[in-house]
C-alpha cells in the first residue's frame, strides 16, 4: 500500500461559534487523485485554507507525511511540499509568462540566498518543459496580464508544476472556462497523475468524470461519504443531501 | 528583449557621463545647484524601489532622508569652528550654550541631560556610519512589524506619514539636543584624508556624482537579482509568492531597509553640500514632493525617477526665479503632476520605453511594455 501523503485528524474551525469545518477525517494516499465534492457552503475552500496554512485550525491535526504542518505559516507549509492553486487566478500580473514559472523554479526561499544573478540552466529546461505542458510556449515573453482569462488559470498550475511539491490542491480549476479549456485543464491535471498526489475541489462534473479515482463529499463542514464515482453516484445520503434525486448527470 | 536592454544600458551610461561632465560647462554655484538635484535623484531612485518595485508606498520617505541628514550634521557641527571656540578644549555645539541652565559644565557630557549622545559624533565617520544604519534600523523595525502584521496599500502609506510628522515632532521638540525648529547650521566641512569638501568646489559636486552613478547602477542590478525578480512577484500578488514558499516578510523588509539606506545616505550627501540640516526635511510636503518626483519619473524605472528628480527640481528653480511666475510656480508642478498621472501613468520612463518600442519593432502581438492595465481576466472571474 501507498504511503499517506496527506493526513487529516479530527480538523475542525469555529468561526465564532459556526463550524465551517467540523471534525473532518480524511487520508490521501501518495499519487492519488481526490476530488472534493460539495455544495456551496460545504466547507471544501475552507478546508483547504485549513491544510495550506491561510486559516488557523482550532482542533485537529493535519499532517504532510509523517510532519504535522497544523497552523504553519503558509511559507512553510508550501516549503514543507504542499502547493495550492486559488480559485481566483493568481499569477504575477507584471511579470512575462517566463518569469513567472522561473520565480516558481526558484528552490531557495531567503532573500540573502537569491542576490544573484539568473535562475540557472536546470530552471530553465524546467520552465521550458512546462511551458510546453500548459502550452503557453508561444506566449512566454507576454507580459501575464495580457494572457485570457483559461490562460492564466493553466499559468498558475503551471507555477505550481514548476514548484514541483509533493502535494497538490487545486480549487476549481475550471472556474470561468469554457469547454474546450476545461477538457485542456483535464489533460493537463492527468498529466500529473502519480507524479503528485492531487487534491481538486470542482463543480464541473463533466471534469470530475474526466480525473476522478476517489471522490470525497462534504456537506456542512462534515465529511458525507468517500468512494468512487459510482459509489458516491449510488450512494442515496449524497443524493439526498446534494445531487437531488437526479445523480451525477 | 536583448536589445531593449542594451538600450536601457546604453542611456544609464550616458547619463552617468552627462553628470560627469557637467562640471566642464557649469560655474560653481550652479555646480553646487545641480549636486543637491543629484541628491533629490538618488531620492527617487530609492522611491522608485520602494515603490515601484516592492509596491510600499512610503509617505515617509524624509524620516529616513533626516536620519541621515541629522547623523552627519551632528559630526559636521562637531567639526565646524564655532564649536571649537565655546570656552571648552573639546567641541560643543554653540546652540547648546545658549540654551544651557546656569552653572551648567561647558562640556558636551554634561552641559544638559541628553547632549552625552553627541559625544562619539565627535569622530565623523561614526555619523557616517550611523546615517546608514540608523535608517536601516528604522526601516527594519517597521518593516518586520507592519509586513509581518500583512498591512499593506495605503495603510502602509499612512502609518509611514504618521511617523515621520511625529519624528519631526520629535526633533524640534527635543531642542537642547537637536537645536529644535532652527536645525544644524554653521557645520564645518567634510574632510576625507585632508580633503576639504568645501560645497562650491568640483571634487563635492563628484562625490554626489560618483555616488549617484553607484547607487543607480548598483539598484538596477539588485533588481535584475533573483531576488529582486521575486519582489516584484511579491508585489504583484503577495498570496501567490507565500504559497510558493517564500518569505514574504523578510523580501518587503530587506528592500525596504534598502530604499531607507540610499535615502539615508542622500541625506548625509544633502547635508554635505548645502551645509545644514533641518526638521524642514521631515516635512510633510518634502516627502510628499519626493513621491511626486518618482511619479513624474516612472516608478517602475530607477533611471526613470532619479531623471523625474533631477527634472522637476529644474524646472521649479527655472520657474521661480522667472518672474511673473513667483508665486505661480508651485501650481505649475503641481500642473504637471496631474497631467503626467493623466495621461503618462508610467511616467517619462514610460513613454521612453514605449518611444523605443516604437523603433524596435518586435514580431509580437502584445503591446509590450504596457505594464499597468486594468485586468482583462478579473471581470471573468468569479
Amino acid at each position: 500500500m501507498a504511503a499517506a501523503a496527506l493526513t487529516i485528524d479530527g480538523l475542525s474551525v469555529d468561526f465564532e461559534g459556526f463550524k465551517a469545518v467540523n471534525q473532518v477525517s480524511m487520508v490521501v494516499d501518495e499519487g492519488e487523485l481526490r476530488v472534493l465534492l460539495g455544495a456551496n457552503g460545504a466547507g471544501k475552500t475552507t478546508l483547504m485554507d485549513l491544510i495550506s496554512g491561510k486559516t488557523q485550525v482550532t482542533g485537529g491535526r493535519v499532517f504532510l507525511y509523517d510532519t504535522e504542518i497544523t497552523n504553519w505559516e503558509e511559507h512553510k507549509i508550501a516549503r514543507a511540499g504542499l502547493g495550492r492553486k486559488f480559485q481566483i487566478p493568481s499569477v504575477f500580473k507584471e511579470l512575462t509568462v517566463r518569469r513567472n514559472l522561473e520565480v516558481a523554479s526558484c528552490k531557495n526561499p531567503g532573500v540573502f540566498a537569491n542576490l544573484r544573478f539568473g535562475f540557472g540552466a536546470a530552471a530553465k529546461r524546467n520552465v521550458d518543459e512546462v511551458l510546453e505542458l500548459i502550452g503557453l510556449t508561444e506566449q512566454a515573453d507576454q507580459v501575464a496580464a495580457y494572457l485570457s482569462h483559461g490562460q492564466t488559470q493553466w499559468l498558475e498550475l503551471g507555477l505550481l508544476i514548476t514548484q514541483n511539491p509533493k502535494i497538490i490542491l487545486l480549487d476549481e480549476p475550471t472556474a470561468g472556462m469554457t469547454q474546450a479549456e476545461t477538457h485542456k485543464t483535464s489533460l493537463i491535471v492527468n498529466n500529473l497523475r502519480g507524479r503528485h498526489t492531487i487534491i481538486v475541489v470542482e463543480h464541473d462534473m463533466a471534469f470530475v468524470r474526466e480525473i476522478a479515482e476517489r471522490i470525497t463529499v462534504l456537506h456542512l463542514g462534515q465529511v458525507l461519504a468517500e468512494g468512487s464515482v459510482e459509489e458516491i453516484e449510488n450512494n442515496p445520503r449524497v443524493r439526498e443531501a446534494y445531487l437531488g434525486s437526479k445523480g451525477i448527470s | 528583449m536583448l536589445s531593449k536592454r542594451r538600450i536601457d544600458w546604453a542611456v544609464y551610461a550616458a547619463f552617468v557621463v552627462l553628470i560627469m561632465i557637467a562640471p566642464l560647462v557649469m560655474e560653481p554655484f550652479w555646480l553646487n545647484r545641480i549636486a543637491k538635484y543629484l541628491v533629490f535623484g538618488m531620492v527617487g531612485i530609492a522611491v522608485a524601489l520602494s515603490w515601484g518595485y516592492a509596491g510600499i508606498l512610503n509617505l515617509g520617505q524624509g524620516l529616513f532622508f533626516g536620519a541621515g541628514a541629522y547623523m552627519l550634521a551632528m559630526s559636521l557641527k562637531l567639526a565646524s569652528q564655532t564649536s571649537l571656540q565655546q570656552g571648552s578644549d573639546k567641541p560643543v555645539p554653540d546652540f547648546m550654550l545658549w540654551n544651557a541652565e546656569p552653572g551648567a559644565p561647558t562640556e558636551l557630557c554634561c552641559i544638559n541631560k541628553a547632549s552625552f549622545l553627541w559625544l562619539p559624533f565627535q569622530n565623523q565617520w561614526f555619523g557616517v556610519a550611523m546615517g546608514l544604519i540608523l535608517p536601516v534600523a528604522i526601516a527594519g523595525l517597521i518593516g518586520t512589524i507592519v509586513f509581518r502584521k500583512r498591512i499593506s496599500g495605503v495603510f502602509v502609506s499612512i502609518i509611514t506619514l504618521a511617523l515621520v510628522l511625529l519624528v519631526r515632532l520629535v526633533v524640534i521638540d527635543a531642542q537642547p539636543v537637536t537645536n529644535g525648529f532652527n536645525g544644524l547650521t554653521d557645520l564645518g566641512w567634510f574632510k576625507v584624508m585632508g580633503l576639504e569638501f568645501d560645497p562650491y568646489i568640483v571634487p563635492t559636486y563628484y562625490l554626489v556624482a560618483v555616488s549617484l552613478s553607484l547607487v543607480l547602477v548598483g539598484a538596477r542590478l539588485l533588481v535584475e537579482t533573483r531576488a529582486g525578480i521575486i519582489l516584484q512577484a511579491v508585489r504583484d500578488d503577495q498570496n501567490r509568492a507565500r504559497y510558493l514558499g517564500f518569505d514574504v516578510t523578510s523580501y518587503q523588509t530587506f528592500f525596504f531597509a534598502v530604499s531607507a539606506a540610499i535615502t539615508g545616505f542622500a541625506g548625509m550627501l544633502y547635508v554635505i553640500v548645502s551645509e545644514f540640516a533641518s526638521p524642514t526635511f521631515m516635512d510633510l510636503t518634502f516627502s510628499i514632493t519626493m513621491v511626486v518626483w518618482a511619479a513624474v519619473g516612472g516608478r517602475s524605472s530607477i533611471l526613470g525617477a532619479c531623471i523625474g528628480a533631477i527634472i522637476i527640481n529644474l524646472i521649479s528653480a527655472t520657474v521661480s526665479e522667472t518672474a511673473g511666475f513667483a508665486e505661480a510656480w508651485k501650481a505649475i508642478i503641481g500642473l504637471i503632476f496631474v497631467l503626467v498621472v493623466l495621461y503618462l501613468p508610467r511616467g517619462l520612463a514610460g513613454l521612453a520605453h514605449d518611444l523605443v518600442d516604437r523603433f524596435v519593432t518586435r514580431k509580437s502581438n502584445a503591446p509590450a511594455g504596457v505594464l499597468r492595465v486594468s485586468d482583462p481576466s478579473s471581470q471573468l472571474a468569479e
